[in-house]
């Protein structure tokens, strides 16, 4: 009997974070005068939505550059929050505790206070509208050397006297030791920065204007906000679909490995 | 690992090179960049005229290109202002954004170029030349085209009102709204509204409903003036008390209807604020026996003097980055033309801002065929664009803010909602 | 000879060994200049002027935090951001906690649930915001559907003054939940079962073994969700710009909106600098009272 309950409210539950974006998926392929129904069994499915949608705006090109944008950040985080992770962590110098802090602290920081200034560099660089205005300043991030730091810090240190008795250079060490030994650490950074900096708004809106180098949720949010939908639900909704595909989809193939990354980045705190 | 490390530092340098070498061509060139509007007939309408112009003028040639695609143009001419890629003319210049491009310096003051002033005194009268003035005594637009908004209204519906002419006065326009409120389909919601205007609180939006209606109330009074709100007063007072009752008694629906067809064409709402570019999509898309027309903006039951209203101003101007301003003006006065002028008209339905256009006999043959479009030429005497202050985008989203609670919300009075937009509008020129 | 190539080497190797982390730490320490240290710095030296990135920057002295302590809007927007916060929150360890109790239990398909509730937490803001949006609408969203259904009347969500922030709270909850859920997952299953065997033998139900045993163990993991949660909601911009823009009456403008409206609608850098260095310290100075209260805690 309790079990019955047990489930009965698990399974509501899933439907309750679920059923949105089935009904999403069919109302964007459904009639505009169905689209508000509660169960959607549309009479007839056109995707004529979707074909609308890539004639309107360059969707398939926002889709690339977020790809673009996304992929080097993540495989810049990776390089970098590495080495400097593995300095911290393995080598001895001056000022490395105080390093340590400073980036601490960093994390707490809100970036309301280094938007604005952090929009004038890239204006008097003269990045506005290139990927490299959308990449640089998130090259490097706060989160990915603590996980580093804390990682490479469990690796036994034979490992590594033994490399450089072989001969190995630093980086060489890094990159050829160290990171097939931190393979969980690896997949949570580089899964968790993949992710955020594709969901990633604010910046590409303040950053970029030109529809071509747009990214992807940045198209659809300007979509959906400004008058291009001209209020047909139906294209919104296609949109959304489409913007929301790609994360979907890497999250069903990767499912353990994100729920995975999610907690250990969570415990680490 | 040298290697690497210095693989990666040459890149960056590579690219960083790259990156800012594209901007250096400018200052050797003998020709003009001029920047349209992305409207398809103002798109033909520039095409004509640089053609033309080139054919006579081989040497100095004119290059013409829509403005590029962005979020809305006012962000792309921004960006090109900071890229330093602005072209040299541009000719939709909204009349609102001047005064802030003039201050920053990056607009020629066009009083300094030969013969403008001249030529200014022709084509337009004093009252639009005190208008385009900016704060420091010089002249940085030229008026070229206005889109004076009135009131259209259906022909048939006023008719059956038994009412002998479209409401001009509040109260008119109540009695008016009263008796064609009706609720067509017996579910006890009305369904038949005697005007509409969006409730969304965007700024612009005002244009289409306060701002008309303030000017004519106000016969032509600013908003801002010498760096103070100048608007509470008993004019807008009016205007907000008359659009309140409006949403209050259900004259005007709160709810959007834009997402349906046409409601004019459709006969849901009766009369609608709008302008000359209306024309085109009811002719196209009008249902049999349609009838429309255009009457002025409505006054106070008290209102004294002609009737005034916003007309939507689009201008030209020539950037800084201009090699030869001179050369650039002779263009304009070219593209500025009695003749040149007709090509606007008769192509894209646009009044240009000339004085006594509905008395040129240049137009007439045009206005006998147009005769709607006579309305609007007869009303562009008495059309007012905006103050000329760097901050207008914002006093309209105050007053927006204001309107919203006051108008749609009904939470305040509008003596209150004035009073505390005027507030705002004060701190935005604090210093 | 050979003694100078020695003193050589071994200098070069020393020189290599200290250097050498320098060299790695480098980045980070050219992505601070440029984007921690400079910012904070010119952001600073922004507040005490007026530029809108056309003109030359005009200095203004103290006007900027004058306009700050007059300008209604952003402290009704600092006010709607607390609201925010004070309905997400609490509200989603509540959901959250009762989730993960819940699965903490022998059942099946536990993964399943698992992945089921933590789906809203990848999709893109945007996405959720407009699939709310057509919950969300007056006419003929799904949600007042729903409540005609039942016979009850529709409810304003996104128009009507009141309910637009709940509103926007809720679709926001619905969103990162999942997230939580996992990590309470997490913090309950470091709880030792002897305890809650221990109470079983005196004869604890499970309503008393959850407050007496559970919440006091994972106290750590809910400070930490409070913590994200603050500083995560405090950074509400995407749901209100995309569903409301600030409205209606500027119910659900935030503090980041607005400030992002003041400096890339209306240009005002110095302006916008200045509310974003004052809110900065509005969370600096809310995380550390978190952070205090734990530690009196503990």
């Amino acid at each position: 009997m309790k079990k019955t309950i047990l489930y009965t409210v698990l399974i509501l539950g899933s439907l309750i974070f679920l059923y949105p974006f089935i009904w999403m998926l069919s109302a964007s392929v459904s009639p505009e005068n169905e689209i508000g129904n509660l169960i959607l069994l549309p009479s007839k499915i056109n995707f004529n939505n979707y074909f609308i949608i890539f004639e309107k705006i360059p969707i398939a090109k926002a889709f690339i550059n977020s790809l673009i944008v996304s992929g080097t950040i993540t495989f810049g985080v990776l390089i970098f929050g590495s080495m400097v992770g593995y300095a911290l962590s393995r080598l001895e110098f001056k000022g490395k505790n105080l390093i340590f802090y400073v980036i601490v602290f960093t994390m707490t920081l809100p970036f309301q206070i280094t938007l604005i200034p952090q929009y004038i560099l890239i204006v008097k660089f003269g990045w506005i509208d290139s990927y490299a205005g959308l990449i640089v300043p998130y090259l490097m991030n706060a989160f990915s050397i603590i996980m580093f730091r804390q990682y490479f810090k469990s690796i036994p240190q034979d490992l590594i006297d033994a490399a450089r008795i072989d001969g190995c250079s630093e980086l060489r060490i890094i990159y050829g030791i160290l990171w097939p030994n931190s393979v969980p650490a690896l997949i949570t950074v580089g899964i968790i920065t993949f992710m955020t900096s594709w969901n990633e708004v604010l910046w590409p809106l303040i950053v970029i204007r030109d529809e071509t180098k747009m990214t992807m949720p940045q198209l659809v949010t300007l979509f959906a906000v400004g008058g291009r939908a001209e209020s047909q639900l139906g294209l919104k909704l296609a949109a959304a679909a489409m913007l929301a595909l790609p994360i979907v989809l890497a999250y069903l193939i990767f499912q353990k490995y994100f729920i995975q990354s999610m907690t250990s980045s969570g415990l680490k705190e | 690992m040298i290697s690497i490390k210095k693989n990666i530092f040459v890149c960056l340098i590579i690219f960083l090179l790259t990156v800012s070498c594209t901007r250096n061509e400018r200052k050797l060139r003998n020709e003009i960049i001029y920047w349209s509007s992305n409207n398809t007939e103002e798109i033909e309408f520039a095409r004509f005229i640089v053609e033309k112009w080139n054919k006579e003028n081989p040497n100095m040639k004119v290059k013409f290109q829509p403005v590029p695609e962005g979020q809305s143009s006012e962000e792309v001419i921004l960006a090109a202002i900071v890229g330093k890629t602005t072209p040299d003319i541009y000719s939709n210049m909204w009349e609102g954004d001047v005064e802030g491009y003039a201050r920053a310096g990056i607009l020629v003051a066009l009083d300094t170029l030969d013969g403008f002033m001249e030529f200014l005194y022709e084509r337009c009268d004093s009252s639009v030349i005190e208008e385009v003035k900016s704060s420091d005594g010089h002249i940085y637009q030229i008026p070229w085209k206005i889109n004076p908004v009135m009131m259209i209204y259906n022909e048939n519906i006023i008719k059956s009102l038994s009412i002998k002419y479209a409401p001009k006065t509040y109260s008119e326009f109540f009695d008016a709204a009263k008796k064609f409120q009706k609720d067509t389909d017996g579910d006890g919601y009305i369904d038949r509204w005697f005007g509409y205007t969006e409730t969304i609180v965007t700024w612009w939006q005002r244009f289409f409903d306060f701002y008309p209606l303030y000017l004519a109330a106000s016969n032509g009074g600013s908003l801002v003036e010498n760096n103070k709100a100048v608007f509470n007063n008993k004019a807008a007072v009016k205007v907000f008390k008359f659009l309140r009752e409006l949403y209050e008694k259900n004259y005007f629906p709160k709810e959007r209807l834009s997402s349906r067809q046409d409601v004019f064409l459709d006969g849901i709402i009766a009369t609608r604020f709008t302008g000359p570019w209306e024309i085109s999509h009811a002719e196209k898309y009008k249902p049999k026996g349609f009838e429309y027309n255009f009457s002025t903006i409505p006054v106070p039951d008290d209102h004294k003097g002609p009737i005034y209203t916003y007309g939507d101003p689009k201008n030209i101007v020539i950037f800084k980055t201009c090699p030869n301003p001179n050369l650039a003006w002779q263009f304009l006065k070219f593209f500025l033309s009695e003749e040149n002028d007709l090509k606007l008209l008769e192509i894209t339905n646009q009044l240009p801002r000339r004085k006594n256009i509905d008395k040129n006999s240049l137009y007439q043959n045009y206005f006998k065929k147009n005769p709607k479009m006579k309305i609007f030429a007869e009303q562009a005497k008495f059309v007012k664009g905006t103050d000329q202050s760097p901050v207008l985008k914002e006093v309209f989203d105050i007053i927006s803010s204001e309107y919203e609670a006051c108008v749609i919300y009904g939470v305040k009075s509008p003596e209150q909602a004035l009073s505390d937009a005027e507030k705002s509008v004060n701190l935005l020129f604090l210093k | 000879m050979q003694k100078n190539l020695l003193i050589f080497y071994f200098l070069n190797e020393v020189m290599k060994k200290k250097i050498l982390p320098y060299l790695f730490v480098s980045p980070y320490l050219i992505h601070f200049i440029l984007f921690i240290g400079f910012p904070i710095g010119f952001s600073i030296y922004l507040t005490f002027h007026d530029w809108n990135i056309i003109a030359p920057m005009e200095y203004v002295g103290l006007a900027n935090y004058k306009r700050l302590f007059y300008d209604q809007l952003f402290w009704k927007s600092l006010k709607n951001t607390v609201i925010f916060l004070l309905i997400h929150i609490p509200l989603q360890i509540i959901v959250a906690l009762f989730l993960a109790e819940l699965l903490n239990q022998k059942i099946k398909l536990k993964s399943f649930f698992r992945a089921a509730y933590f789906m809203p937490v990848i999709v893109s803001g945007v996405v959720i915001t407009i699939l709310w949006q057509q919950l969300y609408g007056f006419e003929s969203g799904l949600l007042n559907r729903l409540l005609i259904k039942i016979g009850l009347n529709k409810i304003g969500w996104l128009t009507d003054p009141d309910w637009a922030m709940p509103s926007i709270a809720i679709m926001a909850t619905w969103k990162n939940v999942g997230l939580y859920v996992i990590l309470f997952l997490v913090g309950l299953q470091t709880v030792p079962q002897q305890y809650y065997e221990a109470a079983e033998l005196e004869g604890a139900n499970h309503l008393q073994k959850f407050f007496k045993i559970t919440l006091p163990m994972i106290n750590p993991t809910i400070f930490m969700v409070v913590v994200l949660s603050t500083i995560g909601g405090f950074s509400l911009f995407i749901e209100p710009y995309v569903m409301t823009g600030g409205g209606p009456l500027n119910s659900t403008l935030s503090a980041v909106l607005y400030i992002y409206k003041q400096g890339f609608f209306y240009y005002h850098m110095g302006y916008a600098a200045t509310l974003g260095f004052f809110f900065a310290l509005i969370i600096l100075f809310v995380v550390f009272i978190q952070k205090k209260f734990v530690e009196k805690e503990n």
